[in-house]
């Protein structure tokens, strides 16, 4: 405990500070939320028009037959990754600093995957025939090609939703029980009900902290499998370009890079809106803005890989490919991420930057940016500048695309502003565990 | 007619002073206790845990992420021999993609079944609470429930309080 | 029995069934009202008839199923196509079924054209004519009609001459009028030879687009592939004059860019060199005596060397062949080049050889332009009180604009038309009685002495149409009051006619005769000697500003003069020079383009003295900095906009900016006649161009070779299979192994098989703001590969569709097994499964597999065409070639009723059968006999992309090119 600071919480405390941020919200809170389920009716009003018209309404074409649906699909499965993460490895590295965040990098995990998991749906040209990819036993005995990289996206990223939801609701129990036990009347049923009648008894622990520890072991493997998964969409096939063994490790350790900067986004204003200064401390900010930084020079090491094996592979259509991203029609995208991926993280070697909530803002609302078009990068001017010079082409956007993927952040917020206001964002228990327990000859707080 | 057990409660507000009511009980021969805490105290632990085996949650891990890897293979290999179809000059059973598969049903197998565990093993869910369960065991308390014999209960609240309980009852 | 027989035996059966559909006129046409045994469900019937799409008389199969003609085909025993058909015979079946089409008879009352019954409307046109007859006016009656070499034509003067009516006019915007003037002066015969390009060793073609439009461009592609593509070691030249790289000149082995009008001059220079270099008969030295090389070669703008070199070459060839014509061969010294032209052909000595008078073309009969100027003229003065303009004519569009025809027309009692969909023709008729397609109708069509067409109605007529012969037959009765079987014009109906005027030909044999499409004889070649007179090489004078540029306007391969327009299908097959669709556009040089600021896809206003066009831009590299030049016969049927077009941009046709002017000494109108302004208009309508770019970027996707190099390879002989490195056992097929064979040195561009597939495979239509944004669907296109100086590049054609590739990259990738290998080892795509995740789309190397951006509708009744063998695909599914699975099951299922395996040349692919080149063969890779297999194991083979390992089922096979070239 010698790194909890000098005049620290009581138990009682945390459960006061924490169960605040679920008292009744105000009207800021209302305004955020009906400004994004606007965003989101927009979106929805454009799926629906594609759905109608068909997947012309997009602006996708010959060659870009993929574009900025499965761009924003991978955005999200990447943003998906910190949460686990952190939860997972963080724990078995006994990482005390997670403690305060991991519950709100769960709960964005968990989000981020939902809204990832609708592009498929949006991407499919017959999504009404999207079920042909489960595998279920149908008249003609017709499984899934389980060759091709998108069943085993299927798998990879039903499994995470489904373990990361595990985890989540396990390691929400006991705080549920804390919820239920300060409230009153019908919302006491409930939080009872979700509680499943935890009691904080020596047995349940005994065997909950077992499973606890089994989970983060199940999960960290997987964590690292989905976005390789996710990235032999790309590597198995064959277009300049895509075609790279790179790619598994390069967009774990991109899903990493973005995720963490999405969980600064969302943290710092909780901090700042709740007031949780006393749990989120400068030194899990720093923490953060390590982790971004070194992520980040990883991440530029994979971009020189690329360019180098690119180069020296002496491949013509590869080569062709990059100097056309380089200096042709998407230049500009390319560079954008440069800049935002290798150059903006550099100013969190500084002590200073690391622990200012300002700039870690803004150099991850940068990093969002900058990994959103890296996969863009990634699919459509690498589909533009293919093997075949007679098809290629750029790729126009259209409204229904635009609104769609814009709709997907709004979708993404509503989830987790719904979240902050019925659960618990910050884990009662854990915080509690990194507290001094209360001992007679050792007496400080308020009361007492 | 008179039950043949009672059960006596002791709330402390520190960790220490449950740790010596524990230890004082369990030198007394009270053997049969259930330790109410807001968070997972080592110290406790320590103290019960010493004649108790270690919680059998990982055999539900093992088996059900055992059962996940092999019906990967099983559905992957059968459902491409049904039909056989060839696809990119590739065998009909092309093992490196089908180890995708098996992995994932692995962890997903591994993870419910470790889920299952931990629900059966702890006796979850728990519809009515426990007699001797506070409100306050999910926020600053800590709770000792003794099951002794009747008559037994003098004794036991004595040993309760000398070791600094805040309250006992009954 | 073989493919042709069996055609024979359904003909003639399916003949009789027609004639019953024919009797009753009906608005729908299904189901037949009146069923007959020879229409088995799920069985095709194969009517034999002939193409009336342009005058070069095709012969035609037509596939009837369930009574309703879902595709047509070349007539393998037809002499002059010899089973191939060209992109407007395929898209006849666009006509059959236009949307437009008159529901009936129409009269115009009160400012618009109202439906009448026919008595109603013929009655109409018979008082008019019987008025004027009794008023002794038979001279203001003038009948109009299209080249009716046959019974149809006969009948026509008949008609003419007994209702006291003005001789006939045959109306066709391309005469040629100078070629029968030329051959009058040099040959003293006046008529178009045929000209035997298979027999010529080189083909010396000033201006003649003999590979598009001119003459009979379906014989000349056939013949062209005989004689130019490279078998066994042999390969002739072709060498091609024009100021512009047509489609014809870029499959030239030497392209000679002229300047414009300047052929006749060239072509005297180059006898000049020939006579000089004793290559030519002496006897003609007097003619080119005041020819000055040099001088020459300055004014045509080539080099004195090219003139040698072409000398040489030319006068080498046993035989050669020099041919004259497009729109550089038309202006007001069109005769003077032709007769130069003859010169050299006579002098190199190829009369009688390749220049055959004897099997003379039916074009001879066409009215001299200036005769249809003249009837203008009369019009215009009020001396033609009833103008009868039969189907296939369109004066108001195809005329020069300077002749005012619009105008000429309203000072006409009544404009009778048999048009049977509207044109700007029809909207100056008082009456239309619309004739039946030519699908429909009985006749018969003489392409050149020696071949005579028949022509049966392959189907119920799809609206309530009647033919001219059959109306013409009704009014004159009722104008002479003559009773049925007496008078002049004794027959009830054209059919007698027609089958009273075969009689003597066929005797008995009149079904055998239908069997075949008609009837065929060799004639001999006519003697015919040459004068030597000397020759006029003044280049053409034009009218318009000095500082103009000279116009050339071109016929369309896709539209002719205009009859194919109204086609979705053609408007939608990319022109194979521009690769654009949906638009007409004007070609300009780069320099120009460059002087005047303008960029491609700018609206720049044309005008002449004679009119103005709006038309979007072409930037051409190859085009003479002098010239600019604009495709002839563009517009809109009406149900085109706004369903495929935004807007129709209005007038796009350069017969607008023409005078009145002819060639005087043949009276043929003068293409080559106006200079023209450009003006860079404030608008931009960019065109929708299919093809990203023309340069291969070294990818080695049209590859060719060296003809000394092909020389020898040949014979060294047969390369072995190539062997595979692969980690997996080779695939084996336990039946058949299907693939193709695409030999880009025959290819010559012409998208016939694009249109055949389009067809044969029920692919949709998507309009040119899809098509521009890499939408359509085309299953098989045509991509034009340019080499060497942008200014004079070598162009390589590659039809590119599905490789059915071994290793195919589509189907591993794919989530649902919609795309899987067969055992027979094509490439399948099964719709149903289809999920649509284009996964398969991006990952085909080759982009030929086209996804279904919307649902695509095909309007009524323009849906009843579509082939019911294959699945009409629904929006959100890939789709692309199948190798016409369709037809290989069919094949299978005939030689199984046979008991026998598969013979080579069973199955014949959609695009295959239609190639005028005969560039694509299908067959069976495992058989070693069979002609697929020999020609991929040709060393001219290769695999587009090889490189990738994707081991296609298609090999190319190299362009041979030649040392000079």
């Amino acid at each position: 405990m010698s790194d909890s600071p000098p005049t620290s919480p009581t138990f009682a405390d945390v459960n006061r500070d924490v169960l605040r941020t679920l008292g009744p919200p105000g009207n800021l809170y209302f305004a955020w939320m009906s400004v994004v389920a606007l965003i989101l009716a927009g979106g929805i009003l454009a799926w629906t028009g594609q759905i109608w018209w068909g997947m012309g309404m997009a602006g996708k074409r010959v060659p870009q037959q993929w574009a900025m649906y499965i761009t924003t699909f991978v955005f999200w499965i990447g943003i998906g990754h910190a949460g686990t993460l952190i939860s997972a490895i963080l724990y078995l590295f006994r990482a005390r600093w997670r403690t305060s965040i991991y519950r709100a990098a769960e709960a964005m995990t968990i989000f981020a995957v939902l809204t990832a998991g609708l592009f498929p749906l949006i991407h499919a040209g017959r999504m009404w025939f999207a079920y042909f990819l489960v595998p279920y036993p149908n008249q003609r005995d017709l499984w899934p090609n389980f060759r091709s990289p998108l069943v085993w996206d299927v798998f990879a990223i039903s499994t995470y939703l489904t373990i990361s939801t595990v985890f989540f609701i396990v390691g929400l129990i006991p705080d549920i029980a804390a919820v239920r036990d300060a409230s009153t009347g019908w919302r006491r049923r409930i939080y009872a009900l979700l509680s499943l009648g935890w009691e904080g008894s020596d047995s349940q622990w005994r065997h909950y902290r077992r499973a606890y520890g089994l989970f983060a072991a199940l999960a960290t493997p997987l964590v690292l499998s989905v976005h390789s998964v996710v990235s032999w969409d790309f590597a198995m096939a064959l277009v300049p370009g895509w075609h790279s063994t790179l790619f598994a490790p390069f967009f774990v350790d991109g899903a990493i890079f973005s995720g963490f900067a999405m969980v600064l986004v969302l943290v710092l204003p909780m901090r700042h809106f709740f007031k949780l200064h006393a749990y989120i401390q400068d030194k899990h900010l720093d923490a953060m803005g390590k982790l971004i930084l070194v992520t980040g020079l990883v991440l530029t090491y994979f971009y020189v890989c690329e360019i180098f094996t690119t180069l020296y592979s002496g491949d013509e259509f590869d080569k062709a490919s990059l100097f056309w991203k380089v200096t042709k029609s998407y230049a500009w995208a390319l560079w954008t991420m440069y800049f935002c991926n290798c150059v903006a993280p550099l100013i969190l070697f500084w002590k200073k930057a690391r622990t200012s909530p300002v700039v870690l803002y803004v150099v991850s609302i940068l990093v969002l940016i900058g990994m959103w078009f890296e996969r863009f990068n990634i699919i459509v001017p690498s589909l533009g500048h293919a093997f075949y010079p007679w098809a290629w082409g750029i790729y126009v956007p259209t409204l229904t695309d635009t609104s769609i993927v814009i709709g997907s952040f709004a979708w993404f917020l509503l989830l987790f502003l719904g979240f902050i206001k019925v659960m618990p964002s910050l884990s009662i228990v854990e915080v509690k565990e990194t507290l001094p327990p209360p001992l007679k000859d050792r007496v400080h707080g308020p009361h007492h | 007619m008179v039950p043949t057990t009672e059960t006596v409660l002791g709330v402390f507000a520190h960790v220490d002073t449950t740790v010596h009511a524990l230890e004082e009980l369990r030198a007394k021969g009270y053997h049969d206790l259930t330790v109410y805490t807001p968070v997972p105290v080592h110290e406790i632990e320590e103290v019960l845990e010493r004649d108790r085996p270690v919680s059998r949650v990982r055999l539900f891990t093992l088996i059900g992420g055992l059962t996940g890897a092999v019906s990967g293979f099983l559905l992957t290999i059968w459902s491409a021999l049904v039909w056989g179809l060839t696809t990119g000059g590739k065998p009909v059973v092309s093992i490196p993609p089908f180890v995708v598969i098996a992995f994932e049903l692995t962890i997903l197998f591994g993870g419910l079944a470790t889920l299952i565990g931990m629900v059966v093993l702890g006796r979850l869910p728990r519809l009515a609470p426990s007699p001797t369960f506070d409100p306050r065991f999910t926020n600053d308390r800590f709770g000792v429930a003794v099951h002794c014999a009747t008559g037994r209960g003098g004794s036991v609240r004595e040993i309760l309080r000398g070791a600094g309980a805040e309250e006992v009852r009954p | 029995m073989n493919r042709r027989d069996f055609f024979k035996i359904v003909a003639t059966s399916g003949a009789t069934a027609a004639v019953a559909g024919c009797q009753q006129t009906t608005e729908h046409i299904l189901p037949l009202v009146v069923p007959n045994e020879q229409l088995v469900p799920g069985v095709a019937s194969w009517f034999a008839t002939v193409c009336r799409e342009c005058p070069a008389g095709c012969g035609v199969l037509a596939r009837n199923r369930e009574g309703r003609v879902v595709k047509l085909e070349g007539n393998p025993d037809h002499p002059v196509n010899q089973g191939a058909l060209c992109v407007r015979g395929q898209a006849a079946l666009q006509g059959l079924y236009h949307p437009e089409r008159f529901a009936g008879p129409q009269i115009w009352e009160a400012g618009s054209l109202r439906p009448a019954a026919w008595d109603v409307a013929q009655k109409a046109v018979g008082d008019r004519i019987a008025a004027l007859r009794s008023a002794g006016k038979g001279r203001a009656i003038a009948l109009v009609s299209q080249l009716e070499s046959g019974s149809l034509g006969a009948l026509l003067d008949r008609w003419a001459r007994a209702l006291g009516a003005r001789p006939r006019v045959t109306l066709e915007p391309f005469g040629y009028e100078a070629l029968r003037a030329a051959n009058r002066i040099a040959f003293g015969r006046d008529a178009i030879p045929y000209h035997a390009v298979e027999d010529a060793e080189v083909v010396l073609s000033f201006g003649a687009d003999f590979l598009e439009t001119w003459l009979s461009n379906v014989n000349h592609a056939r013949g062209f592939a005989r004689m130019h593509t490279f078998r066994d070691g042999r390969a002739g030249t072709f060498i091609h004059v024009e100021p512009r790289q047509s489609l014809t000149a870029s499959n030239a082995d030497e392209w000679v860019r002229n300047a414009p009008g300047t052929e006749g001059l060239l072509a005297l220079a180059i006898l000049k060199a020939m006579i000089d270099g004793g290559l030519a008969d002496r006897r003609f030295a007097e003619a080119v005596a005041q020819v000055d090389v040099k001088k020459a070669a300055e004014q045509c703008g080539v080099t004195v060397e090219t003139i040698k070199h072409l000398a040489k070459v030319f006068g080498h060839a046993k035989p050669g062949l020099a041919l004259g014509g497009g729109v550089a061969v038309t202006g007001a010294n069109a005769t003077q080049t032709q007769v130069a032209i003859n010169l050299l052909n006579a002098a190199a000595g190829n009369v009688g050889k390749t220049v055959r008078f004897g099997p003379d073309s039916a074009y001879g009969r066409v009215t001299p332009f200036a005769e249809v100027a003249q009837l203008a003229q009369a019009m215009r003065a009020g001396e033609i009180d009833v103008l009868l303009l039969g189907p296939g004519v369109n004066p108001a569009f195809t005329l020069p604009g300077g002749l005012r025809f619009a105008e000429a027309a309203r000072k006409v009692g009544l404009v009778v038309s048999f048009a049977n969909q509207p044109d700007d023709t029809t909207a100056l008729a008082h009456v239309i009685l619309p004739d039946t397609h030519w699908l429909e109708s009985w006749g018969d069509y003489a392409p050149r002495e020696g071949v005579l067409g028949l022509l049966q109605p392959t189907m119920a007529p799809v609206r309530d149409a009647k033919q001219m012969g059959d109306a013409l037959l009704g009014i004159a009765r009722a104008v002479l009051g003559t009773e049925e079987g007496r008078g002049p014009l004794p027959w009830t109906t054209f059919e007698q006619y027609l089958k009273a005027q075969w009689a003597p030909v066929v005797k008995a044999n009149w079904a055998a005769a239908l069997q075949q499409g008609g009837a065929w004889k060799d004639v001999a070649a006519a003697a015919v000697t040459a004068k030597t007179a000397a020759v006029d090489p003044a280049p053409a004078k034009l009218e318009g500003e000095a500082g103009g540029f000279v116009l050339l306007p071109y016929p369309s391969l896709r539209f002719y003069d205009g009859r194919g327009a109204s086609r979705a299908w053609l408007q939608e097959t990319p022109d194979t020079m521009t690769q654009a669709v949906w638009d007409a556009w004007v070609e300009i040089a780069t320099e120009t383009a460059a002087k005047l600021g303008i960029a491609q896809g700018d609206v720049v206003r044309v005008s002449s003295p004679h009119g103005a066009l709006e038309l979007p831009a072409y930037v051409s590299a190859t085009l003479h900095p002098q010239a600019v030049a604009i495709p002839i016969g563009h517009r809109y049927a009406s149900y085109h906009v706004p369903r495929y077009v935004a807007a129709s941009p209005g007038g796009a046709n350069p017969m607008a900016l023409l005078g009145p002017a002819a060639d005087p000494a043949s009276g043929g109108a003068a293409f080559l006649s106006v200079r023209v302004t450009l003006a860079k208009t404030a608008t931009r309508r960019p065109l929708a161009i299919l093809q990203a770019t023309h340069d291969q970027h070294q990818r080695e996707l049209a590859q060719h070779v060296d003809l000394r190099a092909a020389r020898e390879q040949a014979l060294r002989g047969r390369h072995g299979e190539e062997a595979h490195v692969s980690m997996y056992p080779e695939k084996t097929y336990p039946g058949y192994r299907w693939g193709l064979a695409i030999d880009v040195d025959a290819c010559i561009g012409c998208q016939a098989c694009a249109v055949a597939c389009q067809a044969e495979n029920n692919v949709p239509v998507v309009g040119k703001a899809q098509a521009a944004y890499g939408r359509q669907l085309h299953w098989l296109r045509i991509e034009r590969w340019a080499e060497g100086k942008a200014a004079h590049p070598t162009n390589l054609f590659v039809p590119m569709l599905c490789q059915h590739c071994e290793v195919a990259p589509c189907e591993p990738v794919c989530p649902v097994f919609a795309a899987y290998r067969t055992d027979e080892g094509l490439n399948a795509q099964v719709y149903n499964r289809c999920v649509g995740t284009r996964y398969c789309g991006n990952n085909c190397p080759y982009h030929v597999r086209r996804f279904n951006w919307f649902q695509h509708e095909f309007p009524a009744p323009l849906e009843v065409q579509l082939n019911p063998d294959v699945t009409v695909r629904q929006l959100g599914v890939m789709e692309k070639c199948t190798m016409c699975v369709q037809r290989i099951m069919a094949g299978k299922d005939h030689a199984r009723d046979e008991k026998r395996p598969v013979k080579d040349g069973d199955i014949l692919t959609a695009c295959q059968q239609t190639c005028p080149t005969q560039a694509i063969t299908f067959g069976n890779l495992k058989d070693d006999t069979s002609t697929v297999t020999q020609l991929a194991r040709s060393p001219r083979g290769y695999h587009s992309l090889e490189e990738l390992g994707t081991r296609p089922s298609v090999t190319y096979l190299r362009k041979v090119v030649r040392e000079h070239a």
